[in-house]
């Protein structure tokens, strides 16, 4: 008995092992060695503790007006996604079978391209005398060409492309195990379709939009493929500029200074959030 | 099993024997090239010829600038290239670290028949320029009558809205066409401010983009009609059809060079110096601009009329050049990009 007990025990902690490895070589190994390294000098005494990088990050409004930026955009494209993504989300889960097949293969089509060959889409949308400019020119709504290339509209435009799919199939989790007939009684007690989405779907689906919210955040925050494509060297963001660093400067401590700012900015942001909906999050 | 085994093993042996023998019949000089077109017209050039000349054979190596210096200094004790090539003024460095070897004057047949930048650095370890890339102005001439004739010209009314800037941060070629600015405007390496004040002035009537197929594709939208860029990338655009002409202004255009250095320590010292030699005699010199459009650091060479009239040609052009210290923008890149970005942030 005891030793059934303890074998089941154990189990599960074999079963993590092979993931925990993985984890602890590709993410906890080099993040340290990051943290380390925005701490320590470099040049002829290297190797002491230092917060020179730090101070570099401080010593103007530089950085954070690139942080502001940064953070702005991508709330921007959480509160997007949302607002895309959830009325999607109950379209799919309520289609017939087929047309769910095709929803979902349309919403996750962009996530089997390639990050580059996307963008260049997009480039050719967005860019001056691309098709949107030809769209609105033939609306008669602008006079000339009009490219949102280079701008933070266009940013935000390529980038909900990209991650509507993280919030849609998450919120789709959530809404396939709801049953139909909690919304039809909610109907038949009278309520219009707005209350019922809005007091039976909506505190259901909350746990899937909870998170499929925090990967957008998070995948938005740490991109800098289509900020850096679409937006151009004018508009940094956070990734783009410790990308620089680490590749064009070769300033890898003021890098890895500015990486350890991001990632704490971003759970001091995450962590208050995911408790607060862990508790809205209906897992009752 | 065993006797089977033991058997492969020694024809294996005998196999290596064999092949090492005919190896080391013939001498083998180790280099670097940057694979892609650009070796490909290097063989024709130079290392297929340099063969069969000297009855000796050359293993090319693919490693761009960055990566055959890093292979440098992962190989210091134990060089494993002769000749190395590099672009991008990583010689410098790799000269002052002591992975080159000086040149002497008399040790090239050809040393006599070079400008005198090309050579100018051979008692250093910073080998001879075999041909060099030139940033000057690129122009559309459909759009634009009168050829622009200074770098003060991109200020000019007429291309509001149509200049196209280079990262100076990321793209070389930009940096080399941002410092001519800086010194056009009053400054100096010591000082970019000069130059950070004139693209921020210009920088609301024109694009600025990063990397050079953006140049391209800017041309052919008709976005761009005048850009600081290269001589080279500038037939790249004629080739793909754009009406597209470079000039080298008058204050001069800037020297991007590429060189051909002498591994300190090579196996095969006098062969490596026969091969540098050869690079840099008239016809590979002439052959560089034929094909890529660079501009010849051997003052015989002798470019056909076509030619001549798209690459910086001639005494008189040629002395117009302004070549910018490599080890001081080593030495300021970094703080150089920290306020280039600030100054072109929106």
């Amino acid at each position: 008995m005891a030793s059934a007990s303890r074998s089941t025990n154990r189990e599960p902690a074999f079963l993590l092992t092979p993931g925990l490895f993985f984890l602890i070589i590709a993410f906890f190994f080099p993040t340290f060695l990051l943290l380390a390294q925005s701490v320590l000098t470099v040049g002829p005494d290297a190797g002491e503790l230092t917060l020179e990088h730090y101070q570099k990050a401080f010593a103007d409004s530089f950085y954070a007006g690139v942080a502001f930026r940064t953070l702005r955009l991508a709330l921007l494209i959480t509160l997007i996604c949302l607002l895309i993504g959830f009325p999607l989300a109950i379209i799919i889960s309520r289609a017939s079978r087929i047309v769910r097949s095709l929803l979902i293969l349309m919403i996750v089509l962009p996530l089997m391209t390639s990050v580059v060959i996307r963008t260049f889409g997009w480039l050719v949308i967005l860019g001056q005398g691309g098709v949107l400019s030809w769209v609105l020119q033939a609306l008669g709504l602008v006079d000339g060409t009009v490219s949102l290339m280079r701008t933070e509209a266009g940013i935000v435009i390529a980038m909900v492309q990209v991650l509507l799919p993280f919030m849609v199939l998450t919120t789709l989790g959530n809404l396939n195990q709801m049953s139909p007939s909690l919304e039809e009684a909610a109907r038949v007690m009278g309520a219009g379709f707005f209350r019922s989405i809005w007091h039976v779907t909506l505190p259901m689906s909350a746990p899937g939009l909870a998170s499929g919210a925090v990967l957008v955040f998070a995948l938005s925050i740490s991109s800098f493929i289509t900020p850096s494509l679409v937006g151009g060297v004018r508009l940094p963001v956070i990734a783009s500029s410790i990308y620089q660093q680490m590749t064009g400067s070769f300033d890898w401590g003021f890098g890895a200074a500015l990486s350890v700012l991001l990632l704490g900015a971003t759970l001091v942001l995450m962590v208050p959030y995911l408790i607060a909906t862990g508790r809205l999050g209906g897992r009752s | 099993m065993k006797t089977r085994k033991l058997f492969a093993g020694t024809a294996g042996l005998l196999a290596a024997l064999a092949f090492g023998h005919t190896a080391s019949a013939q001498e083998t000089l180790v280099i670097n090239s940057f694979g892609g077109s650009y070796e490909e017209t290097h063989r024709a050039l130079v290392i297929t010829q340099f063969e069969e000349m000297y009855n000796v054979k050359v293993e090319v190596v693919t490693a761009y600038s960055a990566d055959a210096l890093a292979q440098l200094r992962a190989q210091r004790d134990n060089p494993q290239f002769d000749v190395v090539h590099f672009s991008g003024g990583l010689e410098h460095g790799a000269a002052s670290e002591g992975l080159l070897e000086p040149i002497k004057p008399e040790e090239l047949t050809n040393y006599e028949n070079m400008y005198p930048f090309a050579v100018a650095g051979i008692d250093k370890g910073i080998g001879p320029m075999y041909s060099t890339a030139v940033i000057g102005l690129l122009y559309n001439t459909e759009q634009v009558e009168t050829p622009p004739t200074s770098w003060m010209d991109v200020t000019k009314p007429a291309y509001a809205d149509r200049v196209l800037l280079t990262d100076a941060a990321s793209n070389t070629y930009g940096l080399l066409g941002f410092l001519m600015m800086n010194q056009v405007a009053g400054g100096s390496l010591d000082d970019i401010e000069p130059g950070l004040e004139f693209v921020k002035d210009i920088l609301p009537n024109s694009m600025l983009v990063s990397k050079s197929p953006e140049i391209q594709q800017n041309f052919a939208q008709g976005n761009a009609w005048i850009a600081p860029y290269a001589q080279d990338y500038a037939y790249t655009l004629t080739k793909a059809g754009l009406p597209v002409k470079f000039v080298q202004p008058e204050e001069g255009g800037v020297l991007a060079p590429i060189t051909v250095n002498l591994v300190a320590g090579a196996k095969n010292r006098d062969l490596a110096l026969k091969f540098i030699d050869f690079s840099i005699r008239a016809e590979a010199s002439k052959g560089w601009a034929e094909a890529l459009r660079y501009t010849p650091t051997n003052r015989l060479a002798e470019l056909s009329d076509d030619v001549a009239a798209e690459v910086v040609y001639g005494e008189e052009a040629v002395a117009k050049l302004v070549s910018f210290d490599a080890n001081a923008i080593a030495t300021n890149r970094a703080a150089w990009n920290e306020a280039w970005t600030r100054a072109i942030a929106q």
